[in-house]
């Protein structure tokens, strides 16, 4: 009371322009109205707004090359793209929360197939099936195409189509050091001819007191799914995956006995596998950074790593998983479709974003990929010579590449993982594993 | 009519604050306990009720109980251990004629950090190949003794608990030395004049004395020791062999890497309800153990 009063009293002229109160009033009022407003954004369906195509990107190694080819695309038509470049740890997270407020990018990075399905299955992506027919669909390799298709008996319920568009053809298979392969007296630009010449060769690394060979607890899926190849064909493999066949068959079961193998044989670095988010980080600084261990089980995307974190570490050579001498099939590499992006349909900027897609997968752009990440491109024009020496011999192989459409379930990837490692310490059998994988895949 | 305004002031007053726990704690936590009885993949805007499904699914899930283990051991050390270490150092630097406030410091610091960056650095620490640890082992002449650490399971299960407590310890440091300082030195002066000296002191007036603070940091402390995540995902990710797995750890795989919100959030409302249980259990000890001191103290004031 007693300041209202002496408001009154107070001269006119005096007065300030806004007294505390209604300044403060004021302020709140514009808060709220923000707020307001920042919530009735979410109503909207796309994100974008103004006249650029917004592209979300999970990659950190492939965004300088992103970034210059956006600037390229725009010099050539005058659409704008600005890269949202939120890096993999948070892209899950921040895609899952654009959806939600539906306030989904034009364009975004696609991860493997099981994180994605939400995705397709919520109408975030578009289906470019229709559009894969046509000339766009035959420049990719098959294995591109046959791996992000989501098929009818996929498990993840997603409706039969294709989503994604990729540029990069990843294979996973074996990086030797050079020089740790001659030190020991073996060639390391022979590929070793069947497993147990190459575990010949990894006692033999052994006894020049170097690690073996090491790979990580989250890889443990793929050296798996690589070596079921030579007992099993695609369509078989698959049926695995989708439930249809059992993880007890005899396939399985001689395909885990490998990690009994290299347990049995002692190859495997510290006689055991590096767990923790940063495991596959861990086998990579072994090999690449401080070279401890002579041979490791990687994708095609550690040559990326080790020119960024050891550029002066060159001299390592790469082939695929060796051959079972047992197999009843010719081996094939675990790979087929990487780095990609969807287009949102809901977005008003759909038509451009597609256009910049299939832009960015053309043979051309393909080749800036190769050169700048370095890559596999998914392009089947692409040569050959634009792929780095390191991968050669791996990408030798590359055309043949498991066609196996659905992925291992994450429920049963874990269970595949924790079996691993549980068969290299000894406290489970093959049987008990391939059991434990099997009750995972009918409880998923 | 006067006293209605004063109470509506009050509500007025109190609104803001209300409205913010509401939004962000009472809410989340209403959705947390209607998202266990639905399905939902955090991406679809369908979430159609499945009943008891999830909880049905929890019940008969042996890998979420079995990493309850695990949980109760993080749980037990983090009580003891942790504790037992905090208040060693808080009565150290109490006691302290210099460097009380470098020790002060240099005890809090390792809270400070994210525990990723803690998990981060101690995976370094304990790499078997170029690990700060085996490294030095190898420098010192020592070589029998480096091990891989986090690759056995034992040694896992024991590097694990190690960083929490690590972690932990400033926490209960600080609140430690609060409570020791917080003791009225007559206490002191008087079992001095009666005789008593180190332990018994420590027995009959300092634990007397301490034992409200004691109380809270044991509890907090066993509730972090329970909710174990970020040092366990970062340093092991539950292996070897899920030997290091955790509830917490689960409940993120079933949400995040599964896709299965429901599950997860059956598994979070059963691990909170237990978490209540001991929570209350470790409160009543407490106050059994060292409740009548207090009580007299509270009183005496």
């Amino acid at each position: 009371m007693r300041r209202d009063h002496t408001a009154q009293t107070a001269s006119p002229a005096a007065a300030p322009f806004l007294s505390r109160r209604g300044f403060l009033g004021a302020v709140g009022g514009g808060l709220a109205a923000t707020t307001l407003a920042a919530c009735g954004s979410g109503g909207s369906s796309s994100s974008g707004g103004g006249s650029e195509v917004v592209f979300m990107n999970q990659s950190r190694g492939q965004a300088a090359t992103l970034k210059a080819l956006a600037k390229q695309y725009t010099q050539q038509t005058g659409v704008k793209i600005r890269i949202d470049d939120v890096g993999p740890t948070d892209f899950l997270t921040k895609l899952q929360s654009s959806s939600q407020s539906r306030d989904m990018p034009d364009m975004y990075s696609v991860v493997d197939g099981h994180s994605m399905a939400p995705y397709y299955k919520a109408g975030w992506a578009m289906d470019l099936t229709d559009q894969m027919k046509g000339g766009w669909g035959d420049t990719f390799r098959p294995a591109t195409l046959k791996t992000t298709t989501f098929g009818a008996d996929n498990p993840q319920h997603v409706k039969p189509g294709i989503y994604s568009a990729h540029w990069e053809t990843p294979a996973l298979g074996i990086f030797v050091n050079a020089a740790m392969y001659k030190a020991a007296g073996l060639d390391p630009d022979q590929a070793p001819a069947s497993m147990s010449e190459f575990i010949d060769q990894l006692r033999k690394i052994k006894k020049s007191g170097k690690g073996p060979f090491w790979f990580a607890t989250s890889l443990s899926n793929q050296v798996i799914q690589s070596y079921a190849s030579n007992y099993m064909s695609d369509e078989e493999l698959n049926a695995t995956f989708v439930g249809k066949n059992s993880w007890k068959s005899t396939g399985w079961r001689k395909t885990l006995q490998l990690i009994a193998d290299l347990r049995d044989a002692g190859v495997i670095a510290t006689g055991s596998l590096p767990s923790g988010t940063t495991d596959n980080p861990t086998v990579e600084k072994a090999f690449f950074n401080t070279q401890g261990v002579a041979a490791i089980f990687d994708g095609t995307s550690a040559v990326g790593v080790a020119r960024a974190t050891a550029p002066d570490f060159t001299d390592f050579r790469s082939f695929p998983l060796p051959k079972a001498d047992d197999g009843t099939q010719a081996p094939r590499l675990v790979g087929g479709a990487a780095k990609g992006a969807a287009v949102n349909p809901r977005s008003k900027k759909a038509a451009e974003a597609l256009k910049f897609l299939k832009w960015l997968t053309a043979a051309k752009q393909q080749q800036v990929w190769a050169k700048g990440v370095p890559l596999i491109p998914s392009a089947r024009a692409v040569s050959d010579k634009d792929v780095p020496e390191q991968l050669a011999g791996i990408a030798a192989k590359i055309s043949d590449v498991q066609l196996v459409q659905n992925q291992i379930l994450e429920q049963v990837n874990t269970a595949l993982q924790k079996g691993t490692q549980a068969l290299i310490l000894k406290e489970r059998t093959v049987d008990q594993v391939l059991g434990d994988l099997d009750a995972a895949q009918k409880s998923a | 009519m006067r006293r209605r305004s004063r109470v509506l002031a009050a509500w007025l007053f109190l609104a803001p604050a209300l409205a913010v726990i509401a939004l962000f704690t009472v809410v989340p936590f209403v959705q947390g306990i209607q998202l266990s009885f639905q399905s939902w993949d955090g991406v679809s805007l369908d979430t159609p009720y499945v009943g008891l499904d999830n909880y049905r699914y929890v019940l008969h899930d042996t890998q979420f109980w079995g990493s309850m283990k695990n949980a109760v051991l993080y749980g037990v050390v983090g009580l003891v251990v942790a504790n037992a270490v905090s208040m060693v150092m808080a009565l150290a630097v109490h006691r302290a004629r210099r460097g009380s406030a470098f020790f002060r410091t240099v005890y809090y610091l390792p809270g400070v950090f994210s525990t990723v960056v803690v998990g981060v650095m101690f995976s370094w620490f304990l790499d078997p190949n170029i690990g700060v640890v085996n490294q030095t082992l190898k420098a010192v002449g020592l070589d029998g003794l480096q091990h891989n650490w986090l690759g056995d399971p034992t040694t896992a299960v024991i590097a694990v608990a190690a960083v929490f407590v690590w972690y932990h310890w400033g926490f209960g440091f600080i609140l430690f030395l609060a409570g020791r300082q917080d003791v009225p030195k007559e206490l002191y002066e008087a079992s001095s004049l009666d005789g008593a000296r180190g332990w018994a002191q420590f027995r009959y007036v300092t634990w007397p004395g301490m034992s409200h603070v004691t109380g809270i940091v044991s509890v907090l402390t066993l509730l972090s020791g329970l909710q174990i995540f970020g040092t366990v995902q970062v340093l092991t990710n539950g292996g070897p062999a899920g030997h290091t797995e955790v509830p917490t750890l689960h409940i993120y795989q079933q949400a995040f890497q599964y896709s299965e919100y429901g599950r997860a959030a059956a598994m979070s409302v059963i691990f909170g309800l237990c978490l209540i249980a001991l929570a209350c259990l470790q409160l009543w000890v407490s106050r059994r153990l060292g409740g009548s001191t207090d009580s007299r103290t509270e009183k005496g004031r």
